[in-house]
């Protein structure tokens, strides 16, 4: 079996890509795919616990624990999130014909 | 199937939120109904109704006994109910003067409404929530609506742009906090704030860098919510470019919910830690967001974006209530308050129980006054001068006095009371956190916050002096009255000269609050 430290790791450097992405990349829809990084090795974290932590507070019988369900509920936050997210780029595009992070900075003083 | 046996009184803390949320329903299907040209002025209405029944709810909750509810997922306790009342406060005044905004531009529609609704919801749950995914969840909530509700106006290149900007600094700040929550999953094995207290001392000296790291990542993930430097970058712009009534309920609602969380979560992740280290971390976010806030304020000539970077420096100063609440050794001019402690306990829990007030007080002044001020600020702009970045200059005040002295009253007000200057509430509430510090033994963070708050009269005085003693500009565009402006305009002047004459009973019910916060 694979130590649960080598998923915790994976985990985290995903976790870095993904923070280093937001603040570097400059496409619009680079950085949005970052943030969905981030939150996928939030989730990886999560479910490396869960596993390590067994089926805890999930009642005797209970096959999924907390960290289980978090991950779920990550997952669907994460999908209104691009919902939102993919609508205001659009928008963006719309205004300006370009979706680059640096174009997007008429309000700077 | 084992299901969660859930009473009927479980519900009733949820009963404000659920009235948002059925008012907000209401407004979406009826717009299914409705032609393009069809009379929306019911719109507005339906909302501040909502946002009084939620309050009016609110101030009920207070006076039941503090519990856990939903198998302590979330707290009822005066704390929240009060941030409740805040929020619907600040929802009542953003809808207020959203009727004149909208209608000029011509953008009236239930959605704009409903999406208000939805995020004051998020807001009023993430106050009582006491678990982190429903944290996490409720932060979401009140995020996406204000994603969509800053991108609103479609038309300019603006509103986009500070749609983008609060969208991904905000995703990228919630992914932040969720790790920090992952992370002390880990160590604790449990999410729910109540049963952490135990293993998290467990884990501190079996494996410490796990609670440091996670905890220092759910504060930075907070910091970004709450806009303290050095996590403020998002601020002015964001406060810039969304619809004035979107900012005033961002200013409002959003910052008080996420410090009810902050406080929240750091009251039981900061037990068993070495009480230094909390102390430390917001005493330097204190420091740090009142300075540069004030200081970067100063040059402002544009009063929106002025208003964005004081909402920074009023961050500061409640971020100074937070870290009065983790002294643990307090120092000689440690003061009991005879007053104020109603239950007894040591000087130290009357001192805590006062921050907490502070916090609380601070909280209902700085909505009052910012939805104020930036419903006057949406009473001046003109749609047409947005994209040359005029819409908000000073020149817009000048004269104001002699064209509308109601309104001149009105922003000389709430401009006295974010200086600080009594006899306003924001003099009151200032008072009341920097006594609370100071009583803590934070004395020289004090005296910072002091000079940094007397630095910020200087460009809340200046738009005074504008709207009193400059000449009317030539060829100035008449102004156009709203009934919904002016009755945001009225009642936060009301409340903030009466909490500022009067503010014995709310302070004196606080300080009761603060004793019950429930844990």
């Amino acid at each position: 079996m694979v130590p649960i430290t080598y998923y915790l790791l994976l985990a985290a450097a995903l976790f870095c890509m993904g923070m280093f992405g937001v603040l570097v990349r400059t496409n619009a829809l680079v950085v949005f795919m970052c943030v969905e990084l981030m939150l996928n090795a939030v989730n990886l974290t999560f479910l490396a616990f869960a596993r390590m932590h067994g089926a805890l507070g999930g009642g005797p019988n209970a096959v999924f624990g907390v960290g289980h369900v978090s991950a779920f509920f990550v997952i669907a936050v994460a999908a209104a999130e691009a919902a939102i997210g993919l609508a205001i780029v659009i928008a963006v595009f719309r205004s300006r014909g370009s979706v680059n992070v640096d174009d997007i900075r008429t309000m700077k003083h | 199937m084992n299901l969660p046996n859930l009473i009927l009184a479980d519900f009733l803390p949820l009963l404000p939120a659920i009235i948002m949320v059925v008012a907000a329903s209401v407004l979406l299907l009826s717009e299914v109904f409705l032609s393009a040209t069809a009379s929306r002025g019911y719109q507005a209405v339906l909302t501040v109704v909502a946002a009084a029944a939620s309050g009016a709810v609110a101030v009920g909750l207070m006076f039941e006994p503090p519990r856990e509810v939903f198998l302590g997922f979330g707290v009822l306790d005066p704390f929240s109910s009060f941030l409740t009342l805040v929020v619907s406060v600040g929802l009542g005044l953003a809808a207020l003067s959203a009727v004149g905004f909208l209608r000029k531009r011509g953008a009236e529609r239930g959605e704009f409404y409903a999406l208000m609704l939805f995020a004051s919801a998020g807001m009023s749950l993430l106050a009582m929530s006491s678990e982190f995914i429903t944290i996490f969840i409720n932060i979401e909530v009140l995020s996406i609506a204000t994603y969509a509700l800053t991108a609103y106006l479609r038309r300019g290149t603006r509103p986009s742009e500070a749609g983008f900007k609060y969208f991904i600094l905000g995703a990228f700040s919630s992914a932040v906090l969720l790790y920090g929550t992952a992370l002390l999953y880990g160590a604790t094995g449990t999410t729910k704030l109540n049963d952490m207290v135990g293993p998290l001392q467990q884990a501190l000296s079996t494996n410490p860098a796990l609670v440091y790291v996670g905890a220092v990542l759910i504060a930075a993930g907070f910091a970004f919510k709450v806009a303290a430097v050095p996590f403020h970058m998002w601020t002015p712009d964001v406060y810039e470019g969304a619809p004035t009534p979107v900012t005033a309920l961002m200013s409002a609602g959003v910052k008080a919910a996420a410090f009810a969380s902050l406080v929240r979560v750091f009251l039981t992740v900061g037990k068993g830690m070495d009480p230094k280290l909390p102390l430390m971390l917001f005493a330097t976010l204190a420091l740090l967001t009142m300075v540069a806030g004030n200081l970067m304020a100063i040059p402002q000539r544009n009063v929106k974006r002025m208003l964005a970077y004081s909402s920074i420096a009023h961050a500061g100063y409640l971020l100074l209530g937070v870290a009065a609440l983790f002294v643990t050794a307090p120092g000689e001019h440690f003061r009991v308050l005879a007053a104020s402690s109603l239950s007894g306990g040591t000087p130290l829990d009357v001192a805590r129980s006062d921050a907490l007030r502070g916090i609380l007080y601070y909280l209902l002044a700085y909505t009052f006054s910012a939805a104020g001020a930036f419903a006057m600020v949406s009473a001046l702009e003109r749609r047409e001068d947005e994209e040359k970045g005029t819409a908000w200059d000073l020149e817009r005040f000048a004269g104001l006095a002699q064209r509308r002295p109601g309104w001149a009253f009105a922003m000389a007000a709430f401009m006295l009371s974010l200086g600080g200057i009594p006899p306003t509430v924001g003099f009151m509430s200032k008072l009341l956190i920097f006594q609370a510090a100071i009583d803590v033994g934070l004395v020289g963070l004090t005296i910072v916050a002091v000079l940094s708050s007397a630095a910020g009269a200087y460009y809340y005085l200046r738009v005074v002096v504008y709207m009193f003693m400059h000449p009317v500009p030539e060829g100035a565009q008449p102004l156009e009255r709203n009934w919904g402006t002016e009755a945001a305009l009225v009642i936060s002047t009301v409340a903030v000269v009466l909490l500022g004459i009067l503010p014995g009973h709310v302070t004196d019910w606080l300080a009761q609050a603060g004793t019950l916060f429930g844990q």
